[in-house]
């Protein structure tokens, strides 16, 4: 690809870099504006477009202005439209010069062409300079009642342009009941049209303060009003905007529903995409509370969706293509005879092959599965590394569902007899999620995975993967912990993490195992532990010899607890936001997989949102599902570090891009949630000092004399480490409660360095049990809300946190459910606040 | 809600830039949005999310439509409407380029006016547009010098924005009534090593070109509709007589259209065959592929060509045939033009590949990308039984045509 331009804020020499051409053009236009010679207009057109490409390429053309407006006295159209374009683009810098050119415009919106009257009074509205209003008014209201719809229809967007420079002139004039009853009574519907669009937005805007507006607005959406929409033609895009008010429209029984049913059902073959996505979406909400209904929806809407996929061009493929990947994940049975259509074309992006791979993984069923895994290991051996490799992970979700696995098992060891290193990498992992679910098929994986040499396996997923069977099965697995040992030699040299805590925990699984033959690497393994530089692994290797130390049954019980096939692996997105997602379809939410609340600002939401406070930031709502999953996965299995760090990368990925992070990601939610574990497996009061019972004598095994620990002070107040709260109740309860304390603390210089992301001090203070649940703003400015809750009972704090890093002080407001105990608790979220950026 | 629409040459310069509200959307989102098309390459998604603002793009013969909103709104509306906007530039201009783009910005800016305003689409319909804006083609030019007349801007209004077909503009007149259906097809299929018809389905466009006075009212029936699993319709097409009687009854728009498109599943056969065979022996792999005619579809297969990508791991390699050329381009992409299969022998492509040093044998397969075409037969099977108008002209010509061609044709080796 060709090197990006230069910025266009710097002209490149071979453009004029404007001073002295814009002076010579100043000079031939100033002679041109008298003269009435013949064919003075053609040489005024040239020097017209010398100019507008001026200002297209980002010189400032903008001295020209009164020379310009002083050639503008013309009946060339050309002319005409492009001093528009001119005046349009410099009359919001130049107020003074704008005045003159009011003039002409004006006299032009009376012109006896409908053309030039429609064309002025656009420019005339888009010159968007505040102390024009008064200019605006009188050219608007006779172009609202002109006999030509041309003008009408430039007039009521117009109106629409007029409210968002003064709001306060367009309802004083009274252009809005004006529009009302154009869009109820104009022969045009493209004027009705643009008289809908301009309503919904002034409406909106003004149900905030007026209850007249907001009873307007609601009338939108009644029965006549739609019916009669319902019954006009519009033109494609007009019927968008109409479509898009019946979603909102809540018939008032079933038959009603039919009956605008039948009369779209011509638009699912229509041959604007945008049109059959938007008659989809009303068909959708329509029937969501009739099951069978819903049902057959979605049958009849299929084959317009997949027609929709294969004509035009890829972009549009794709953004059909997000919505059917939506519709396929909430019924993938639905869609389970047409898979063929998600196999992967060899040219498409590879951001389409993915979305397809994903259906077909969902699709698959009992029917489909061998004719669908067949495909996908064709993409295994594909020339595109990482669809070879989401191709194997497809495989292996699929087999994770399914109940008969036989075949799919096979496939997966033949991945593993593969030469490459990738595709062994990817299998890997996924023989070890398939042993989790299936400890049945030990014995044939184990017999394959012993063969491959750990040398082979590079990367950290992979490795990790490798380490934990070894551990895992290091009874059935002849050198397992030789294999262990080798790698624990290399402890150094291993640059993962991930793979040295799998590492650790493999190691005591295979002590605890056949010890003789473990103890030597389990020394070695926990002292190079302690010693690491990286928190977690010391504080695990920390863990595990204190816990030897305690008692070494209940070491063992910790490490190496009966396991239980995982019968569901935790889902990435909660069912309450595909939810969400699935109630705006037909709109951005559904491209980036996440739902509005997430990534748009309030100020810009549809005219139809009802938001509160708690909108304008990134609502925590992953966080809160981030939670709950974390939860199940502790209830399923005690291995939490593998899933939590999956769903990490998943997570990570899924926000690339993404302008507005939710607060909390899978790292933080890790390391939380090994430390509940830590301390619900040490907090008896015995923990504290070391227990003289242990069985061995690690100290000497380990020959390091480490200083005994001192305990944490306790503070009086102990908040819940695994608190839930959906951001519904948060905000119920915020509305509710008043204000216990409100306080202003000031900030440590560490703390404010290292607040340069909201994202940094919300792990900070998850770590103190504090939990966000709204994080936003930027430097200096961030806003926050947190929330904890005692340890014993449900008695919830939330906490309304502004930080300023320029004065370097937080304004706390505490609100309490039992306001005796807010004192104290300030007093934790102080000295939590006050730790922030001191490593 | 569009804010801003920008188009941006194949270098990343912006050569056009319309403000649609007054949120003003300053250019350096161009300079972001470019650094962030270069270093994704490939995997750059049609719909993104900048630190500011949510991108729509469309790439067009090398011209880049990027539309930006603030606001939530349906991705398909955006996405629709730039790909209307380069069709109808494309078509005004015939073609677009930078420099087509950087002559007739003024046209540019004039459509844009037309087609948009305050962020949402008004008219796209190309007929309308053309009553408006006079395209700068040579006749016009022509006729400015004639006439005398400079403005490329008709005097008239189009009549047709309030009447009851949109599509359609004031009343042509024509000395000859002309109606040409033309049925284009394209087969998608998917074929596997062993010569297994993995998928196989056409997408076909019913094209008309009418040149037809006054308010003319079509009837066009097809001789075995049933075969058609789904159809979208030019918004002329009443919807009734369709799903009662499989007939398209319209009226409509003047000159070049897309009346229909469909699509046909399910296809049991292919038109040719092509038998990919790859050998790894000793660092080498030997190729050979055959390409032949399987079933014959009574009418000439033309354009014939085979093209794939040499995997990364290949160091050499020495492609000769029987019949065509081959041309192994820079990117490591293998082109065989064969034309028309001979009739006294089978082309073939045979040679071999040197693999890199350390590998004993290829395991990163090669697809096969097919290209054919075929005049005279719509290969789906669907057929025009006839087309009737209500009122006939005193002289009407009627024509009809078709078309196949290989659109997503893969063969895997």
């Amino acid at each position: 690809m060709a090197p990006p331009a230069q910025s266009q804020r710097s002209p490149s020499p071979s453009q004029p870099s404007g001073k002295s051409e814009v002076s010579d053009l100043k000079l031939q236009l100033r002679q041109l504006a008298g003269s009435r010679a013949p064919g003075v207009d053609d040489s005024k057109r040239e020097l017209f477009k010398k100019v507008i490409s001026y200002m297209t390429v980002g010189i400032d053309v903008s001295s020209l202005f009164g020379e310009m407006v002083m050639c503008s006295a013309t009946s060339d159209i050309v002319l005409k439209k492009m001093c528009y374009l001119y005046v349009g683009n410099y009359a919001k810098v130049n107020p003074d010069l704008a005045l003159l050119t009011i003039n002409f415009l004006q006299r032009d919106c009376n012109d006896e062409d409908p053309m030039i009257r429609g064309l002025a009074l656009r420019s005339l509205c888009s010159l968007r300079v505040a102390n024009f209003v008064e200019y605006l008014v009188g050219p608007l209201g006779s172009g609202l009642k002109d006999s030509n719809s041309y003008v009408r229809m430039v007039a009521v967007i117009g109106v629409l342009k007029l409210y968002h420079i003064s709001a306060s002139t367009c309802v004083d004039a009274d252009f809005p009941s004006i529009l009302k009853h154009l869009m109820l009574n104009d022969s045009d519907t493209q004027v009705v049209a643009n008289c809908l669009s301009a309503l919904q937005e002034i409406w909106s805007a003004e149900a905030s303060t007026s209850e007249e507006a907001s009873r307007e607005r609601e009338a939108l959406i009644s029965k006549p009003v739609i019916y009669y929409l319902l019954n006009r033609e519009f033109s494609e895009w007009a019927q968008c905007l109409v479509l898009e008010l019946v979603t909102k429209y809540v018939p008032s029984d079933s038959s009603e529903i039919f009956d605008i049913m039948n009369l779209l059902e011509d638009r699912l073959q229509h041959a604007n995409g945008a049109v059959v996505l938007a008659t989809i979406k009303v068909f959708l909400h329509l029937t969501l509370s009739m099951t069978d209904v819903h049902q057959q929806v979605y049958e009849r809407i299929k084959a317009p969706l997949l027609t929709l996929v294969s004509s035009g061009s890829p972009e549009q493929s794709y953004a059909v293509l997000s919505h059917l990947h939506l519709l396929v994940m909430r019924a993938p049975y639905i869609f389970s005879s047409d898979y063929k259509h998600f196999y992967c074309q060899y040219n498409e992006p590879s951001y389409v092959k993915r979305l397809k791979l994903e259906m077909l993984t969902a699709v698959a069923n009992e029917s489909n599965t061998y004719e669908i895994v067949t495909e996908l290991c064709e993409y295994a051996a594909n020339v595109d590394i990482p669809i070879a490799r989401e191709s194997i992970r497809a495989v292996g979700k699929i087999a994770l569902q399914q109940y008969d696995v036989n075949a799919i098992v096979d496939r997966l060891l033949q991945f593993l007899e593969m030469e490459k290193d990738y595709v062994t990498a990817e299998a890997l992992v996924l023989v070890k999620d398939l042993l989790r679910k299936y400890p049945q098929w030990s014995h044939d994986c184990i017999a394959v995975v012993g063969n491959i040499s750990s040398k082979n396996v590079q990367e950290p997923k992979a490795k990790a993967a490798l380490i934990w069977m070894l551990g895992e099965y290091s009874q059935d697995m002849q050198d397992a912990p030789y294999i262990l040992e080798s790698l624990v030699e290399n402890w150094d040299e291993e640059h993962s993490a991930e793979v040295r805590l799998h590492l650790l925990t493999a190691v005591m699984k295979c002590f605890f195992k056949r010890p003789p033959e473990t103890q030597n690497a389990l020394g070695t393994a926990l002292a190079a532990g302690i010693a690491d530089f990286h928190q977690d692994v010391h504080d695990r290797a920390l863990f595990y010899y204190r816990i030897l130390q305690y008692n070494v049954s209940v070491a063992e019980r910790v490490v190496n607890p009966p396991k239980q096939a995982v019968s569901v692996f935790a889902d990435t997105q909660s069912s309450e936001i595909k939810d969400r997602i699935f109630d705006e379809f037909n709109s951005l939410s559904v491209v980036y997989q996440k739902p509005s609340y997430m990534f748009t600002d309030k100020e810009h939401r549809g005219p139809f949102e009802f938001s509160d406070e708690l909108g304008n930031l990134s609502i925590g709502g992953e966080a809160a599902d981030n939670v709950v999953s974390a939860q199940r996965v502790e209830e399923n299995d005690k291995d939490l570090l593998l899933t939590t760090s999956e769903k990490e990368e998943t997570r990570g990925s899924s926000n690339n891009g993404s302008a507005y992070t939710a607060p909390y990601d899978g790292s933080s939610t890790s390391v939380f949630a090994l430390q509940t574990h830590i301390e619900s497996a040490i907090s008896n009061p015995t923990a504290a000092d070391h227990s003289p019972q242990a069985s061995l004598a690690i100290d000497d095994l380990l020959g390091l004399g480490l200083p005994a620990a001192p305990a944490p002070p306790s503070p009086q107040l102990k908040l819940n480490t695994t608190a839930a709260l959906d951001p519904s109740t948060f905000q119920h309860k915020w509305r509710q409660l008043p204000v216990a304390l409100s306080q202003e603390y000031s900030v440590s210089p560490q703390g404010v360095a290292a607040l340069t992301a909201p994202q940094a001090l919300l792990r900070h203070m998850q770590s103190h049990s504090i939990h966000c649940i709204a994080s936003g703003g930027q430097s200096p400015n961030f806003k926050f809300f947190f929330f904890a809750q005692k340890a014993e009972e449900a008695s919830n704090y939330l906490v309304e946190c502004i930080i300023s890093t320029s004065s370097a002080k937080a304004q706390i407001k505490i609100k309490a459910d039992d306001q005796s105990t807010s004192q104290a608790f300030s007093t934790l979220f102080q000295s939590a606040l006050s730790k922030f950026g001191i490593p | 809600m569009l804010q801003c629409i920008f188009l941006l040459s194949d270098s990343g310069e912006v050569m056009l830039e319309k403000q649609l509200t007054g949120h003003r959307v300053d250019r350096s989102i161009c300079d972001w949005f470019w650094d962030q098309s270069i270093s994704q390459g490939d995997s750059f998604k049609p719909v993104i999310a900048s630190p500011t603002h949510y991108l729509f793009q469309v790439v067009q013969e090398g011209i880049t439509f990027l539309a930006c909103t603030q606001v939530e709104m349906p991705p398909l509306m955006g996405i629709e409407f730039l790909c209307r906007v380069a069709d109808v530039l494309s078509e005004y201009l015939g073609g677009l380029n930078e420099d087509v783009i950087k002559d007739n910005f003024v046209i540019v800016y004039e459509l844009l006016d037309e087609m948009i305003d305050n962020g949402f689409p008004l008219t796209t319909e190309p007929n309308i547009l053309r009553e408006m804006i006079a395209p700068p083609n040579i006749v016009s030019k022509v006729l400015s010098v004639v006439t005398g007349n400079s403005s490329n801007v008709s005097d008239t209004l189009p009549g047709a924005t309030g009447s009851c077909v949109p599509w359609r503009a004031a009343d042509p007149k024509y000395a000859n009534n002309e109606v040409y259906v033309d049925l284009v097809e394209e087969m998608d299929a998917v074929i596997n090593r062993d010569g297994v018809l993995v998928k196989c389905e056409i997408y076909g466009e019913v094209q008309v070109n009418s040149h037809l006075s006054g308010l003319p009212d079509l009837t066009l029936s097809f001789a075995n509709p049933s075969i058609l699993d789904d159809v979208r319709f030019h918004p002329c097409v009443r919807f009734r007589p369709w799903e009662s009687h499989q007939l398209l009854s319209f009226v409509p728009p003047d000159g070049e259209f897309k009346l229909m498109s469909y699509r046909v599943k399910k296809l049991k056969s292919t038109p040719i065959y092509v038998k990919p065979q790859l050998t790894s022996d000793a660092g080498k792999c030997r190729v050979n592929v055959l390409v032949g005619i399987k079933n014959d579809p009574g009418k000439t297969i033309d354009s014939i060509t085979l093209q794939f990508q040499l995997p990364p791991c290949i160091l050499s390699a020495d492609l000769t045939s029987n019949h065509g050329t081959v041309n192994i381009l820079s990117n490591k992409i293998c082109s065989w033009s064969i034309g028309r299969i001979p009739k006294d022998k089978a082309p073939s492509l045979t040679g071999t590949l040197v693999l890199e040093t350390e590998l004993e044998r290829l395991h990163v397969f090669p697809t096969f990308r097919v290209g054919f075409r075929i005049m005279g037969v719509a290969l789906s099977g669907l057929q025009i039984d006839k087309l009737d108008l209500k009122t006939v002209p005193n002289r009407l010509y009627k024509g009809f045509r078709a078309l196949t061609r290989a659109g997503e044709f893969e063969v895997r080796s």
